[in-house]
Formats: structure tokens, sequence, C-alpha cells
């Protein structure tokens, strides 16, 4: 009985970035045991249970060797069970149970996979990092579990071998036939599988709103809406993804990342071509917002990346909760510190909140009378922080749509055509902030705002009115002019006129109804 | 005047919550509060015949020296005068009405109470329709030189202080509890401002007190007494407001009724009363004329006729003001009202609130501003 050590290639995920595992399988005479070393978590160490039963189940059989299986590097924690079919290809062969054909070359196939006992290949969290790593490390082939070639078909540059069995890997290895080529999926065809989920047809009356949320995507503006329960905030909110410029393959890719590490990206899927649209409900704790975990996992800010976080009933949150926001909303990415791991996830986001005008729901509402006393008004609109409010360019309040108006039969404009006239804004921002990192109005500082938001004198004039006669702070003087850029954009001219800039006072109208 | 020592004895008896009339008859008979306190510590017969033993007891336990010590320090930090029933000062029409405060505190400008005086009171949880009237109706009448009394709370209190320190006269406030607090605390710096703008404060209630609930209806008998008459901007049928209203009539005063909006549940008890005889108005000239007080009564009329006339505004601001005519509406009701596109209307509301012709309300709707 000679001493065998076997090797094969496989990947792990820390933070959003892959990097190269080497499973060493050593088999040798003495008691029959297995044992996996390497920091594994127990997801790992159960592996061994899973290849025992997966191999037998493929036709070859467990020799009774002591079977030591290291991943290596040995002082970064292992974990989820993607592992477990890179061991059982090393456990077969120091048992000599599998001769990979010569023109195998193992150090450049990579494999990652979960096996259940019957010896199919499960699909696995974060193959797109991994795979991405795989080819940064000059890595010809990986095979994968069949449901996670979709996800990683764009990557050029790879050869990816999908399998549904380890009986189809074994004999790949022998004769090097028997699985079938992921053909590569361009970008562009992934983006016509796009998907609006609720569309701005939907929505009847509520034209200022729409305007408004036509205007907040235009320029990447956060936007908080105010109105009572059954205005249509959320359904508002849901339209905006839909009429967001579409993804480009940069960005998919990294929103796509950090969906496929959390599990969160639906099998079978590709990359991912709509906006996300993440909305927490609000008991939600800073962990589950920011990211956190012994691991360190990515939170919803991180999960809405390139897309909408939608936060509803804004007062509810907790108000450790919202000030975590700030980080992300300022830097658009996010360091997490945890016992066992810290990690910096991007985190840019469009943040979307709605609230009531009161405890009650219907101070200022037509229909009902409120029944909250001024102090009980005063406390529910002091839990949203003055610097959160100081991040959100676009305020509006949202009544609701009247009876008449629900059954109007004039269709309203489909998310369609306005997206047309946001991305033709969009435009025109990535063009003038050419070279200057960045890409829209919102992300503007004040100096910046100086700089490109210049309206003309009679504008500027009637600027100054406005703050003198509605008592507007000096922060909102700052908000109306980036909005004002935005909204003379969506018009398709440079200056920005008086119109422009009266509309743009529009949005800012709770600072005097609500927080003075 | 009192010195601040003298007032210390004052705080004592008013500390002890003894009915106005029988502090009156001790005063009377003693001369001061000051002797007062002596008799009541050496035990004197005459005053123990005067007191019932429940009220001797209170006043001698408050009567200890760290009691007195802390009032002192009270009346001190907060600059509180007092003004008691003898003093010339005290004004005469307050004077008049059954059970009148026999010593009362206040911090301020007393001279205040030899102005015209009207009080104004309503809800706390006011609707804002209400607030907006009641300030704009304070300001109006502060600017003919009327000042205004009322209780510092929340709601129509506060916008009617508002509205008095806006026109330019200072304000009366009557607190139901001590002049070293102030109750609701949101309107501190309301307090603060009326002091500031030669307004005055006003309290029988000894410094430290607390403000209880069943202080305040009876607190409202000195905002109807120091007044000419009473404005009731808006109120419910059982409320705190209806109980000024109810000692303003004792007092055989007359009480202004807002005719609020007959829809809405806040103004059920002014419709009540108007049923009844309040008296009805629309603006502070109706108010003026009522009370004698139109020094030309006719250039006033002629200055309500001469509405803002908007000819000659850009068609737009014309098609909103004729869709906002019948009364408050939404956007959404404006767009369909007007037939502007959305970008229009936002930038066309905007120059017409900075212009003053129209104003925004919450709910997001707009109103004409007259």
């Amino acid at each position: 009985m000679s001493d065998i050590l076997a090797k094969a290639l496989s990947f792990g995920v820390s933070g959003v970035n892959g990097y190269p595992v080497h499973v060493e399988v050593f088999a040798t005479g003495g008691l029959p045991v297995m044992e996996i070393i390497g920091l594994p978590d127990a997801s790992v160490r159960e592996s061994k249970n899973r290849v025992t039963a997966a191999i037998i189940n493929s036709g070859r059989e467990v020799n009774p060797y002591r079977i030591t299986v290291n991943l290596a590097p040995a002082d970064i924690r292992k974990e989820g069970p993607s592992f477990d079919l890179p061991i059982a290809l090393g456990v077969m062969i120091a048992t000599d149970q599998l001769h990979p054909d010569p023109r195998v070359d193992m150090d450049h196939i990579a494999f990652f996979g979960e096996l259940s006992l019957d010896g199919c290949i499960q699909a696995i969290n974060g193959a797109l990092p991994m795979v991405i790593s795989a080819k940064e490390n000059g890595v010809s082939s990986v095979i994968l579990p069949e449901k996670n070639a979709k996800e990683v078909s764009c990557i050029e540059g790879i050869r990816i071998l999908p399998v549904s069995h380890l009986k189809q890997v074994i004999y790949w290895l022998e004769n090097l036939e028997g699985i079938t080529e992921q053909l590569q999926t361009s970008f562009d065809t992934l983006k016509t599988e796009a998907v609006i989920s609720t569309d701005m047809s939907q929505i009847r009356g509520q034209k200022g709103a729409r305007r408004a949320i036509e205007v907040a995507a235009a320029g990447g503006h956060n936007m908080l809406m105010i109105g009572v329960p059954g205005s249509g905030k959320t359904m508002l909110a849901r339209c905006i993804p839909g009429i967001l410029p579409p993804m480009s393959f940069e960005e998919s890719l990294e929103t796509t990342r950090i969906h496929s590490i959390c599990g969160k990206l639906p099998a079978g899927n590709g990359l991912m071509v709509t906006r996300p649209f993440c909305s927490p409900h609000h008991n939600a704790s800073v962990a589950s917002l920011i990211g956190g975990g012994q691991d360190a996992k990515p939170g919803e800010v991180s999960l809405a990346h390139n897309g909408v976080l939608f936060l509803d009933e804004l007062p509810e949150f907790s108000r450790s909760a919202l000030e975590a926001l700030r980080q992300p909303l300022e830097d658009g990415i996010v360091s997490v510190a945890r016992v066992r791991n810290q990690a910096r996830y991007q985190s840019s986001f469009m943040l979307v909140a709605a609230m009531n005008p009161c405890p009650c729901g219907y101070y200022g509402s037509s229909r009902r009378s409120c029944r909250c006393t001024p102090p009980e008004i005063r406390k529910y609109l002091d839990r949203v922080s003055g610097p959160l409010l100081d991040r959100i360019d676009l305020q509006i309040e949202v009544d609701s749509v009247p009876l008449n108006e629900i059954n109007d039969s004039e269709p309203s404009e489909s998310s369609f055509t306005v997206a047309g006239r946001v991305e033709k804004a969009r435009r025109a921002q990535l063009e003038r902030y050419k070279g200057t990192g960045r890409h829209c109005n919102a992300q503007l500082n004040n100096e910046e705002v100086r700089r490109y938001c210049t309206p003309d004198p009679e504008a500027v004039r009637l600027l100054h009115m406005a703050v003198d006669s509605l008592h507007l702070s000096m922060r909102a003087y700052q908000r109306i002019l980036k909005v004002s850029r935005t909204i003379a954009d969506l018009e398709g001219t440079d200056h920005i006129s008086s119109a422009h800039v009266a509309e743009a006072v529009q949005y800012r109208e709770l600072d005097q109804k609500y927080w003075r | 005047m009192n010195n601040s020592n003298g007032a210390v004895y004052d705080a004592w008896i008013a500390s002890a919550s003894i009915p106005p009339d029988t502090v009156r008859l001790l005063l009377q008979q003693y001369g001061d509060a000051e002797r007062c306190f002596n008799a009541v510590r050496s035990g004197e017969d005459e005053i123990t015949g005067m007191l019932t033993p429940r009220f001797r007891m209170i006043l001698e336990k408050n009567g200890r020296e760290d009691n007195l010590k802390r009032l002192e320090n009270l009346i001190q930090a907060h600059d509180i005068r007092v003004l008691r029933f003898d003093d010339p000062q005290y004004p005469v029409l307050l004077s008049e009405i059954s059970q009148a405060p026999a010593i009362l505190f206040y911090q301020g400008e007393l001279n205040c109470l030899h102005r015209r005086l009207l009080a104004m009171v309503g809800s706390r949880a006011a609707s804002y329709k209400g607030q907006k009237a009641a300030r704009k109706l304070a300001a109006d009448l502060s600017m003919k030189g009327i000042s205004i009394v009322s209780g510092l709370a929340c709601g129509i209190d506060a916008a009617s202080h508002l509205g008095c320190l806006d026109g330019g006269s200072p304000t009366v406030a009557v607190t139901a509890c001590g002049l070293d607090s102030v109750y609701p605390k949101e309107n501190i710096r309301l307090h603060d401002e009326i002091l500031l703008k030669q307004g005055l404060i006003l309290s029988e209630y000894s410094p430290g007190e607390k403000p209880s609930g069943w202080h305040f209806p009876i607190r409202n008998r000195i905002i109807a007494g120091l007044s000419q008459a009473l404005i009731l901007i808006e109120a419910k049928i059982r409320s705190g407001s209806m109980t000024s209203v109810q000692h303003t009539l004792e007092q055989g005063k007359d009480v202004f009724v807002y005719p609020g909006d007959p829809e809405s549940d806040y103004f059920e008890g002014n419709h009540q009363l108007l049923r009844e005889g309040g008296i009805y108005f629309t603006s502070a000239e109706d108010i003026l004329e009522d009370m004698h007080w139109l020094d030309n009564p006719s250039a006033v009329r002629q200055n309500i006729e001469s509405c803002p006339e908007h000819t000659g505004l850009p068609p737009e601001q014309q098609a909103v003001i004729l869709a906002l005519k019948p009364g408050a509406i939404g956007f959404d009701q404006l767009l369909a009202g007007t037939h502007l596109d959305p970008p229009t209307l936002m930038s066309t509301l905007t120059i017409m609130q900075i212009s003053g012709i129209i104003e925004s309300l919450p709910g997001k709707k707009y109103q004409l501003k007259h």
C-alpha cells in the first residue's frame, strides 16, 4: 500500500472576493478515518459524510485508509459546502479509485459543488466571485454545479463546465468527454430579460408624485415621501428601479457578486440585470441593515447596491439603524468588522423613505381627522434626525387619490417612456462629470454645486426670495440647486432657469411644514 | 410694591391653595403676609378662627425654614414679582369677578394690563386652519394696538400669542403653574419671546407649583377676567375653552366666535355657541367695530373692500386662482382644474407662494391667502 498525495483546486469567498483554496488529500495506512483540517467550519467538517456516501453511490469504493484532507491556506476559515466536490475527487485519486486522463491539468481546473448523498451536485453560494477569482488566478476551466452555470456565463476567457452528478465528473476526468460546455451569454442578451416588477402605468392619479420620482431617478437623488396610509407611497417606490437607467456590465457584476455570496440569487438566473429593490422591515437591526453577523456578511445596504433601498415607516426604524446609514450614504461603501472577519462592501444605493405625517397617520388629511397632539407629532417627526434629512434631496407629500380618479380610464405613462427621459438626463450628467469621478447630480458636494449648478440671475433672485419668504434653511438652498440642475437636465438644457428653480422649491416644502 | 422679602411670605400663603376670599380677609386683617406668618407661627387664636385646621397645618408645614429658603431662591432666580389685590396697579376688571385672585405673581411689564385686552382661546390640539386664523386675527388686532390674553398652551394659545407679537403689541399669558417653570415645555421659546417684547406673564400659583389638571379651568377665570371680551377660535363641545367662555359670560362680557368649517368636528363648540347667540365675526375689523374701538369706521371698511386685484398676472397664475376660489384643494385636483403640466404647475405654485398669493397646507393642499 503506497502513500499517495492528491491535489484539487477550489476557491473560497472572503468578503466579496474569491481566493484560491488548495484541497490536498493524503491517504496512508492506519485506522480508517477521514479528517479535514485547515480551519473548516461545521459545514465543511460534515463534508466527509457526504463525500463518502456520494463516492459509493457513484459506483466507486472508499478503501480503508487513514485520510487527511487539508484546505490550504490553513489560516483562513473555510465555510460552506462548496468544497465537497474537490474533496471527493481528491479522496478518490488518493485512494486509487480515480485515474484522471494524463491530459487533464489538475492545477488549472477549479472545482466547486455541494454533494448530496446520492452523488448529485447542488448549487452553491458565491459562484460568481469564485469564478472571477479563478480567472484572475490563471485557471482555464471550472467545473461547477449546473444551477450556477448561468450566473457565471457572462465571464469571458474561462471554460465553464456545468455538471449535475459526481459520476459525470469522474467520467470526464477519465475520458475528457461527457460534459457540455456552457455557452457564453453576452450581457446585451441578458439585458433583454430585465423585468419591471411594478410599472408606472399602474399608478392612477398622483401626477405630482410621479413627476417627483422621475426627477429623483434622473439625478439619483435620495427621496422622502410623507403621506397618509394608503396613499400609494410603497407603490411609487416600487416603480423607481424600473425607471432608473439600465445597469452597466460592471454595475451588474458588482451587484450580482453581493447577492451571490448571500445566496440571494434565484437558482438558474444569470447576472442581475434588474436593479435591486430592498425593503427591510422597520424592526431591522443595525447588523442586518449594514452587514454583520459572525462572518461579516453584507447587509441590506449592500444588497441594494446600484439599486433602491426603500425604508417604509422611516421613524419606526431604530435610531441606531438610521444613524448607521450615514456612512454608506456618504461614501457608497460600508466597512463591517466582526469577530472572525472584516470586509468592505459596496453600497451605493438610492435611498427612498416613506413615512406618515403623524403617529395616527392622518395629519393634514382631508378625509379623516387626526387625533394626535402636537407634542406627539413633534416627537414622531424628531425621530428622523437632521443629519439623515440632510442627505435627502427631495421631500414630497403624497395625498391619497380620490375614488373617481382611480376609476379614471385615462392611462398613465408607462415606465418605459419615463425611463427614456431619465436615461437621457443621466447621459447628460455623465458627459458633464467625465473625469471627476461623479456620475449623477446627487453626488455633488457643495463646492461642485457652486461650479455646476449656476442658475441664471433671474432664477437666483427667485431662489433668494423663496429662501426668505418660505424660511428655507441653507441646506435646503443647496439641495434646491442640485435638484434644479436635474430638472434642467430632464428638459435637455444646460441652462437653469427660474422655472426649474421654482419647481425644485416645491420638493423642499416639508422643511417649512414639518421640520421647522 | 413688595420687597423680595415680603414676596416670600406672599408665596407662602399662595402655596396653601386657600380660597382667594379667605386670603383677602387674612391680608386685610393683618395688613401683610409677613404679619400673617408671624401670627400662624405664634399660634394666635384669632387666626385659628379664620382658617380651617387643614389649611393651618399646611401653612405651618410650608412655613418651615427650608421651604421659605426654597421659595426665596425661586423668586430671585426667576425675577418673580407680586401683585396684591389692594395694589393700585391691580386691574379693576379683574377685581370685579367672583373669586378674584388675592395674590398674583408676575414676570414682565405690569403696565400691559392698562392696554385694551382681548382674550383668545381655543383647542390645544388645534387644526391647522384654526391656528392660522388665530395667528392672523391676533396680528391684525395687535396692529390696532390691542393686546391678546391667552394661556401659553400649545395650539390656539401659542398661535394667538405669536400673532400678537407679530403685530407688534405686547401679549399677556396667564399660566396654570408656578412662574419658575414653563408648561408645556415646547413653549419655552415663546415664553422668553413674550418677556423680551415687553409682555406679561401672570399666575396665581406660588413658585414651585406644578401644573395640575384642576388648575386650568380655575386659571381660565383670570384670562376672562383680565379681558374686555373673549374670542373663541376653535373648540369642541366639551373642552377647557368652553369653561373660559362660561367664565366670560358669567362676568357679563361678550364672546366672539370664529365661524370655522361647519363640516369639521374641530369647530363643533363654535357652532353650538353661534346658535346660542355668540357674536359672529370674520375679521379683526368686525370685532373692533363691535367693541366701539374704531377710530374711523369708514376708513377701515374701505380697506377691507379693496381686496387685492389679481389682474395683470400671467395666465397660469390666474388659472390657479380660479381653481382655488372654492377652497383649499390638493395638487392633483389643481392639475385637473388648471390643465397645466406638473412641472409648470409646480413652478407656478412656488412663484405664487413667494408673492404671497397662495399658501400651502399639510397634505399637499393649497389655498388662497385671503
